[in-house]
């Protein structure tokens, strides 16, 4: 509970429109079912809810609760367990009035938003001025700055467009003790186009690999890279999804490719890296894409032999799509990806030639709006995320990850989705690669509360074989990073003197990040 | 508590908020990417439609209270069904416009209804009509039109003016044109006059699903009483209501229903109607939500795992009516249709829905208004519709506001172009 007098201080920062402490309002601010790991779907009911409009008012929220000793944590989207409260008697900032795409600079290729910007809003405002953005696999309607200073950042274009942890640019930051600060060239009065400066660049401990989860104040502006578009400025579709109908500019050629094996697979996606070429390019097995398009057939088949057999003979299965400024790079391009394709064994299908699926899998891939059908089979999901690593690391932990699933697939506690669901994408070429094994499952049904485990056994077996960092556990804080830690330079003590540093009353949330240390 | 019943669809929710945004697909900027008036407008996330399922879910398990606030929270919706729309499109196992009716009843059975709709329910109660006007001059509207009385003589089609069409004078030349369209095309029109009564559809909106079925259960034997054949009416509200809610309630009317512009729609289409004046003006068309996303008709399904429901009992706004007003517009000499973003299954709606014009003006006008600027970002001279309460609910906003746009409902438009524009 919030004593009357501090909530009147809340109240005067943001007005009294933009403040709750209902408890029908804050009950939605509590409940969050994907990446819970506990059976209930409520986590803790905060004591208020704030809508912050401003740096300012959220820097007016933040000193209010530095004086009163008042824990916080802001949102975006608010999609995930790591946007709930870890606490009861705190406040959360929901920033969905901060809205504003507040530049588009054609010239540095950048965009300057506020929190509440999602990917799809940008993509479709980029493309009027030629330009596109990274769109992260979580799906188009996530937070751009969140992607790029708190939460993962990768996606199905890291081929072309890099991951969102390198394509953040200047930062506008409120300190957890109510401070605001500016990374990178902003930091110098000197605009949003540089990460690094001139100015303070401290992108390291903003983010680090995977984001603060909330655990280190609210980031209020963000500059991200932007990158060409050759397509027109926008592209008109008749449907809502299935029934897409939409014409594909002839600049861009979308293509399923598939391996006869895994060996195969990882030698043609360096290939492809190698060659820099492609604007997409992620795997999706068969068996995932059936579950999460057709989730009452495969339910129904899922247990045949012949689905089964079927499904693993296409399992190493490419989206991959070329986006070409000119008939000629067009020309090249197709025919890299062909030579790459006969070298390794593989079958290219040209989705032009199949218009109905192209239209589908334009916006699937192009706007990510394939994501959430995750969502469709139980209506939960969550991440075996096995790796950032490079592309021959992450096939031995692309199989881990399938064999620990597969037992849990066995007794009933997930859905049964071939389990190779493993999608990943190649990133600045070669340089990484990123590899998620989804779990689906229907937090409905009691057998299926155990999603967790396959996260801890996939952790502890990555820290036995020593096969680098999984950032499965990212989410829940401390207790994941006190595993790897040791393994891994002891980053987690550097983490929680970073916390400590910059949060030394430990009021910012660190359910999702650290707790402050020595 | 009926509320039970939709349990797993509640808990379903992932509260991934796509509930509050146009299909991904059809977002084309920055300003018309969301689709929920009332999360839009009051900004804390139980004001989704995922909030909203979230917010069942805290009366299921007594975390919270039915209380005033909480009930403010659930009439501050326009019951548009956006949000079900875009839920749909990944999830089948999710109704998310059936819970929010549910709340609704919650409310009614727990004494939390909100005086405005109490009086227009009481209304509807004395007069038939959810205005308290007079009953009596319910078919005031058509005088001189010749039309016959299906309460003395049969015809082929009865024609369903609907309260707000019936009363509104503002509105009258929509109603008198339509008929008079109808008529001249030489349709075997009749109408009920006096005795036509309200269809019950803005009683269930704010919760009272036994009027709906009181209205229905006469209105059905009038329907067959009359001998017609076809239900014709140019009031979505009214549209929606014999489409989806009668069905919903286990009342099928047993005629061929059809709002005014599939009929003329239609009649075009046999070359009865032929405009041929030219009226050189650039049109945007909104949408209504109850010809379009929620007037699809809905068909009972049994079944228990959704996932297997069949496509055609998903009430996904796909099967509602689109087509028909555009191909009418396009068969309009010298009149230009510019889309606006947000149109068919994902429009924003004008805000006169779910009880909202009744109890909360204030963001019924807010509503219309972010539709004003976002048909006055097209270009367009004129905002044509289909129901009267857009056409209402738009010119209410463009009174407070100095701009350059017509309101017309598209039976006025038509009678423009077949020279002969009705008095009103």
């Amino acid at each position: 509970m919030l004593d009357d007098a501090v909530y009147r201080e809340f109240e005067e920062v943001v007005g009294p429109d933009n403040i709750s402490r209902e408890p029908a309002i804050l009950d939605g601010y509590t409940y969050q079912i994907v990446f819970n790991p506990t059976p209930s779907p409520w986590l803790n009911r905060p004591a208020a809810v704030a809508l912050p409009c401003s740096t300012e008012e959220v820097q007016g929220i933040v000193k209010v609760c530095n004086r009163h000793h008042v824990r916080f944590k802001a949102h975006s989207t608010g999609w995930g367990v790591f946007n709930a409260p870890g606490y009861e008697d705190m406040i959360i900032l929901d920033l969905r009035r901060m809205n504003r795409i507040l530049q588009i600079d054609e010239n540095n290729m950048f965009a300057l938003v506020e929190p509440y910007i999602t990917c799809n809003q940008l993509q479709a405002e980029a493309m009027k001025k030629g330009l596109n953005c990274h769109i992260i696999g979580a799906g188009p309607n996530t937070s751009v700055l969140a992607s790029c200073t708190s939460v993962g950042g990768v996606g199905w274009t890291g081929i072309s467009m890099g991951y969102n942890c390198r394509n953040v640019l200047g930062v506008e930051w409120v300190l957890p003790t109510g401070e605001v600060v500016r990374l990178g060239s902003p930091g110098s009065g000197d605009g949003w186009f540089s990460g690094d400066g001139p100015g303070p660049s401290l992108r390291g401990i903003m983010r680090g690999l995977f984001g603060a989860m909330g655990g280190l104040g609210v980031f209020t502006r963000v500059a991200v890279k932007l990158f060409n578009w050759p397509g027109p400025k926008r592209i008109d579709a008749r449907g809502l999804m299935f029934d897409i109908k939409a014409e594909v500019p002839e600049n861009i050629k979308l293509y399923i490719l598939l391996f006869p094996d895994m060996q195969r697979f990882l030698d043609a996606t360096y290939d492809l890296g190698d060659a820099e070429i492609g604007w997409i390019h992620s795997r999706n097995p068969a068996g995932m894409l059936f579950t999460f398009l057709f989730p009452g057939l495969m339910r129904e088949t899922a247990g045949r032999p012949a689905m089964r057999s079927a499904m693993e003979s296409i399992k190493h299965m490419v989206s991959f799509g070329i986006a070409a400024s000119s008939p000629g790079e067009l020309a090249y391009q197709e025919k890299v990806v062909r030579e790459v394709i006969a070298r390794n064994d593989g079958v290219l299908i040209d989705m032009g030639k199949l218009p109905q699926f192209e239209s589908f899998m334009l916006f699937g891939l192009m706007r990510s709006t394939l994501s959430a059908f995750v969502f469709r089979a139980g209506g939960n999901f969550a991440s075996s995320l096995v790796g950032e690593e490079t592309t021959d690391s992450g096939a031995p932990q692309v199989d881990l990850g399938v064999r620990i699933k597969q037992e849990y697939i066995d007794k009933g506690a997930l859905i049964d989705d071939m389990a190779d669901t493993v999608w990943g994408s190649i990133y600045e070429n070669n340089l990484f690669a990123h590899y998620e094994s989804l779990m689906t499952f229907d937090s409905r049904d009691p057998r299926q509360q155990e999603w967790i485990k396959v996260d801890e056994e996939v952790v502890d077996e990555l820290i036995d074989r020593k096969w680098g960092i999984g950032i499965g556990l990212s989410g829940a804080g401390t207790v994941v990073h006190k595993k790897f830690g040791p393994h891994m330079c002891n980053y987690d003590k550097w983490q929680r003197r970073i916390k400590k540093a910059l949060d030394p009353e430990g009021l910012s949330d660190p359910i999702g990040y650290t707790e402050p240390g020595d | 508590m009926a509320l039970r019943e939709y349990e797993r669809d509640i808990r379903g929710c992932s509260r991934c908020s796509i509930c509050k945004w146009v299909p991904f697909a059809q977002i084309k900027s920055v300003d018309c990417a969301t689709v929920c008036p009332s999360i839009s407008r009051y900004n804390f996330h139980s004001y989704s439609g995922g909030g909203r399922l979230i917010l069942g879910l805290s009366l299921l398990e007594d975390r919270v209270e039915l209380t005033e606030e909480v009930a403010d929270i659930i009439y501050k919706c326009v019951m548009c069904g956006a949000c079900e729309v875009s839920c749909k499109i990944y999830r089948d196992d999710i109704d998310v416009l059936r819970v929010i009716e549910e709340l609704r009843f919650a409310c009614v059975e727990n004494g939390m209804m909100l005086p405005e709709h109490m009086m227009m329910v009481d209304a509807m109660k004395q007069e038939d009509n959810v205005f308290g006007e007079p009953k009596s001059a319910r078919g005031d509207w058509a005088k001189d039109l010749g039309l016959k009385d299906i309460n003395k003589e049969k015809a082929d089609v009865l024609f369903h003016a609907g309260c707000r069409l019936s009363y509104d004078e503002g509105l009258r030349g929509v109603v008198r044109g339509a008929a008079s369209i109808l008529s001249d095309a030489g349709v075997d029109l009749g109408i009920a006059g006096a005795d036509e009564a309200c269809c019950g559809g803005r009683a269930f909106e704010v919760g009272y699903r036994g009027e709906l079925e009181k209205y229905a259960e006469d209105f059905a034997s009038r329907v067959k009483a009359s001998g017609c054949s076809k239900l014709v009416t140019p009031c979505s509200d009214c549209y929606g209501a014999f489409k989806q809610l009668y069905p919903m309630v286990g009342k099928e009317l047993g005629v061929e229903v059809l709002h005014v512009v599939e009929y003329v729609e239609m009649l075009m289409g046999q070359g009865r109607i032929r405009p041929t004046v030219k009226v050189p003006l650039k049109v945007t068309y909104h949408d209504p939500c109850h010809l379009g996303r929620r007037g699809e008709p809905y068909r009972e399904w049994e079944g228990e795992d959704k996932l297997k429901r069949p496509s055609a009992f998903k009430m996904s706004g796909t099967r509602g009516v689109y087509d028909a007003p555009r191909e009418i517009l396009s068969r309009l000499p010298a009149v230009e249709l510019v889309e606006m973003e947000r149109i068919r299954e994902y429009a924003w709606c004008c805000g006169a829905g779910g009880g909202v014009m009744e109890a909360y003006p204030e963001f019924n006008s807010w509503s219309a208004n972010e539709r004003v600027d976002e048909a006055l970002a097209t270009g367009a001279q004129a905002i044509v519709t289909a129901c009267p309460w857009c056409e209402r609910s738009f010119t209410d906003a463009l009174e407070e506001r100095d701009e350059d746009l017509e309101v017309l409902d598209l039976m006025e438009l038509l009678a423009r172009s077949l020279g002969s524009e009705p008095d009103a």
